[in-house]
Formats: C-alpha cells, sequence, structure tokens
C-alpha cells in the first residue's frame, strides 16, 4: 500500500509539472491524471470518476495573468490515494478540493520567492549564457520537489484526519457528503453551458 | 531562420513557464527559447550576447502556445537591432523591438486565453463526456462503481489530449513561422487567422454540445429510477444546482465555493 501512494505521490508531482512549469500539454488535466491514478490503485472507474468531477469544478478558473487556479492534479489525487487507504470517494474528493486550494496557494507563495534567487540567477545569466539549461533544469526540479512534498504531507494529514473523525461521523453526515459529491456534474455541466456564451462578436 | 534553429526554438517553449515568477513572469523562459537564435545571430560578436539576452531577462507574459508568434516576431525584430550602423540607430530598434514584445504578448495572451483555456479546454471536456457516455460509462452514479476496461477508462481521455494538442502544436509550431515572416501591418502574423470567427464557431459547437450533454445526462441518471419520491427528490436538486450554478456564475463565484457551501449547507441539514 505505501508504494501504490509513493507511485501515485511521485506521478502526480510529475504531471503536476504539466500544468505551468513544463509543456502545458494537458496530459496533467483530472480527465487524464484520474484515470491514470486509478490504475495505480486498481480501481479506474473511481479514477475516471474523481477525474471528471474535479475537471468539471475547476473548469471556471483558468490560469490568466497571474492567476493560479487549483490544481487538478492534487484534487484528483489525493481522493485516490486516501480510496486506496479505505476512505470513502465523496470524503476524499472533499479533502482533495480544499488540498487544491491549498496548492494554489502554496503555489503562489513559490512563485512569489522564486523571483529572489532569480535576481541572482539573471546575474549569472549575463555572464554565462549556457548556464540557462541548468537553471531551467534545477528550476523543474526544485518545483518536482515541492510538489511532491505537499501531495505526500498533505495525503498523510488528510489520512490521519480522516481515521481521526470516522468514529465520529454519523450516517447522516455521510450522506451529506454524497450529495454535494452528487451535486458536482451537475454544477460542472451547468456552468459548461455559460462558458460557451456567444459574446467574441 | 533555419530548420533546426526553429526545431530548438519549438522544443524549448515547452519550457517557457519554467521559472514563472510574480515579477518577470516568463522572462527566464523566454530567454532560454529565444538563446539558440541569439547565438547564431551574434555569432562573431558573442560578447554581445549578455548584453542582449538581459533585454530577453524583461518581463515577458504571455500565452504559452500563442508565445510563438512572440518568438519568431521578436527574432525578426532582433535581426534590425543587429544589424543598426549607429547608436541612434540601435537605440531606435531596441525602442522598436520592446514596444512590439510588450504589444505582441498582450494580443496573443487574449487571443490564446480565449481560444486555448476559454473555448478548446472545456470543448474537449465535453467531447470526453460524450465518449464516455457513449461507452455507457454512468460517472453520475456515485456510490456504486462498475468495473470498467483501461479502453474505457482511457479513450476518452486520450481523444481530448490528442485533439486539443493538434491544435496546440499546430499553432506552437507555426506560429514561430508565421511571426518570423510576417511584419506590424499584420501584426506580426496574428490576422492571418480569422480568430473571432474560429473562437465563435467553436463555442456554438459548445453550447450546442453542452445542452446535448445535460439531456443525456438527465437520460442517464434517471433513465432507471422509477418515477416516485426518490426522482422527484434527485430532479429537484439537479434543477436546483443547475440554477444556482447560473446564478454564481453571473456573480463571478467560482464552483468549488458553491461545492464547498453544499457540504457545509447538507451537513448542516442532515445533523440539526
Amino acid at each position: 500500500m505505501t508504494t501504490t501512494v509513493i507511485l501515485l505521490c511521485l506521478l502526480a508531482s510529475v504531471l503536476e509539472l504539466d500544468v505551468t512549469y513544463a509543456f502545458q500539454t494537458l496530459l496533467s488535466r483530472p480527465i487524464i491524471a484520474g484515470p491514470l491514478f486509478g490504475l495505480c490503485i486498481g480501481d479506474m472507474m473511481a479514477g475516471v470518476q474523481v477525474g471528471i468531477f474535479a475537471e468539471l469544478l475547476f473548469i471556471d478558473i483558468s490560469p490568466l495573468g497571474g492567476i493560479v487556479p487549483p490544481s487538478g492534479v492534487v484534487a484528483s489525487a489525493i481522493p485516490l490515494i486516501l480510496y486506496s487507504l479505505g476512505v470513502d470517494l465523496y470524503f476524499g474528493f472533499f479533502f482533495g478540493v480544499l488540498m487544491a486550494l491549498l496548492y494554489s496557494l502554496f503555489d503562489t507563495l513559490l512563485r512569489k520567492t522564486r523571483f529572489k534567487w532569480l535576481v541572482f540567477l539573471e546575474a549569472k545569466i549575463g555572464k554565462k549564457p549556457t548556464d540557462l539549461w541548468r537553471i531551467v533544469g534545477v528550476s523543474l526540479l526544485l518545483s518536482f520537489l515541492m510538489t511532491f512534498i505537499f501531495i505526500s504531507v498533505a495525503s498523510w494529514v488528510c489520512a490521519q484526519t480522516a481515521f481521526w473523525l470516522f468514529p465520529y461521523l454519523s450516517s447522516k453526515v455521510h450522506f451529506a457528503f454524497q450529495m454535494a459529491y452528487m451535486a458536482v456534474p451537475w454544477i460542472g455541466l451547468a456552468t459548461l453551458l455559460s462558458t460557451f456564451r456567444l459574446k467574441t462578436r | 531562420m533555419s530548420f533546426w534553429i526553429r526545431l530548438n526554438m519549438f522544443f524549448r517553449s515547452f519550457f517557457l513557464q519554467a521559472g514563472w515568477n510574480f515579477v518577470k513572469y516568463q522572462n527566464l523562459g523566454f530567454a532560454f527559447v529565444m538563446v539558440p537564435f541569439l547565438r547564431k545571430l551574434y555569432m562573431y560578436d558573442p560578447e554581445m550576447l549578455p548584453t542582449v539576452l538581459s533585454r530577453y531577462l524583461d518581463t515577458f507574459n504571455t500565452h504559452p502556445v500563442m508565445a510563438s508568434f512572440c518568438f519568431g516576431a521578436m527574432a525578426k525584430q532582433e535581426e534590425s537591432v543587429a544589424k543598426a550602423q549607429s547608436v541612434t540607430e540601435y537605440k531606435e530598434q531596441v525602442a522598436e523591438w520592446s514596444g512590439a514584445r510588450r504589444g505582441l504578448s498582450i494580443t496573443a495572451a487574449s487571443i490564446g486565453d480565449r481560444l486555448f483555456w476559454g473555448t478548446l479546454k472545456p470543448l474537449t471536456l465535453l467531447m470526453a463526456l460524450f465518449i464516455w457516455m457513449l461507452l455507457g460509462i454512468n460517472f453520475f452514479e456515485t456510490p456504486q462503481l462498475q468495473p470498467i476496461s483501461c479502453f474505457e477508462a482511457f479513450s476518452a481521455g486520450i481523444m481530448a489530449f490528442l485533439t486539443y494538442n493538434a491544435i496546440a502544436l499546430f499553432v506552437r509550431w507555426e506560429g514561430i513561422k508565421i511571426g518570423y515572416e510576417s511584419d506590424e501591418s499584420s501584426c506580426f502574423g496574428l490576422t492571418r487567422f480569422d480568430w473571432n470567427r474560429t473562437i465563435y464557431k467553436a463555442k456554438r459547437l459548445g453550447i450546442f454540445f453542452s445542452v446535448g450533454l445535460i439531456l443525456f445526462g438527465v437520460y442517464h441518471h434517471f433513465g432507471k429510477i422509477q418515477v416516485g419520491l426518490d426522482f422527484f427528490a434527485r430532479a429537484l436538486l439537479v434543477l436546483f444546482f443547475i440554477i444556482i450554478s447560473f446564478v454564481t456564475r453571473r456573480l463571478k463565484i467560482p464552483n468549488v465555493y458553491l461545492y464547498l457551501s453544499a457540504v457545509v449547507i447538507f451537513t448542516t441539514v442532515c445533523l440539526f
């Protein structure tokens, strides 16, 4: 089980790079990342569902200008890690959404602090332009490591919280979380309609 | 611009945002992409390269795919800067280069955001959802999940991935060439395509598919439930969320807060 969790954290950290720092091929979008995580935990339908729900939930936030949207990768990875540990998918999804929002703040902080060492690096590039390859490589590696640490810690904290909370949760609370989870695709589909509003002409 | 330089810039363009920061945005990536061209241009004057690179390390921010137009255009402009015969001409060319970079990056970002983030991404999502539904996957079903094959799980996502990237890679590759070959009169090649018309048509297609998907979803979700209290309760809930989603969209409240509010409200109602 630990191997699966570590594998999932590694895969999520690699995919997270695709969101902003490298490629932007949308391989990291939840509808692709979700089934991949599902394959890792051995339940592809859970992966597909979480992927679709995460993508529909975050479809209205785009990375325009300096906006850092909640991470779809984190929102898909955390629920599936928790699911593989025995937490219900609708609870896992709630934790995943919270962590995706938190990751957006974490990434904002990283981007703010990155400039401090970029000032130093710019001076270095000025002296030796060939250093750019190394700088880009190190930047990607650091982003990967920070994401890996975040996802690993977030998964552990969420799992501990879920197991600690479980004995106190009544069936009514389960029902409430299930209903909110059920509403996600409808919220997303309604948003898609307004996304395609014809205001370009 | 030779094929190999263009290819090198094309591959490097995937790392445009590697050093994204809140002060100068994509400056590091921009310099990284332009280095092969600049090295070739200043081959006989390598001492100039650090000074030239410092200009590229200034603030730069645009859409990662549409940035290819900027790369091509900036390469062309840099050739004019390199050919300057006097200090006055050099300063004029640098000012022109700087203005073109600022103007083009803003225009390209505006088109890219509307086309890729605002239209193509949701459209490919719709396509994937349709494929899944056609394969008989009912993702609306929450507690019991049916087992599915690898093909069923990945086919829709792969189709969405290929469709999006076919367009994105074409723009990335051609943008460098078009930007390099065009001038200010055609906004460095941006006016070669009727972006507004493309976005308009894609959005019309999106509306058609969205309505279709909602109806398909309603049929899929409610088709097997017998008309009774459970049916009406579910229908009311779905209708409520569709309406409230329209309202929150108008108020510019993101979906994620609607979901979190639903969790809090449902838990409160269920507990008391």
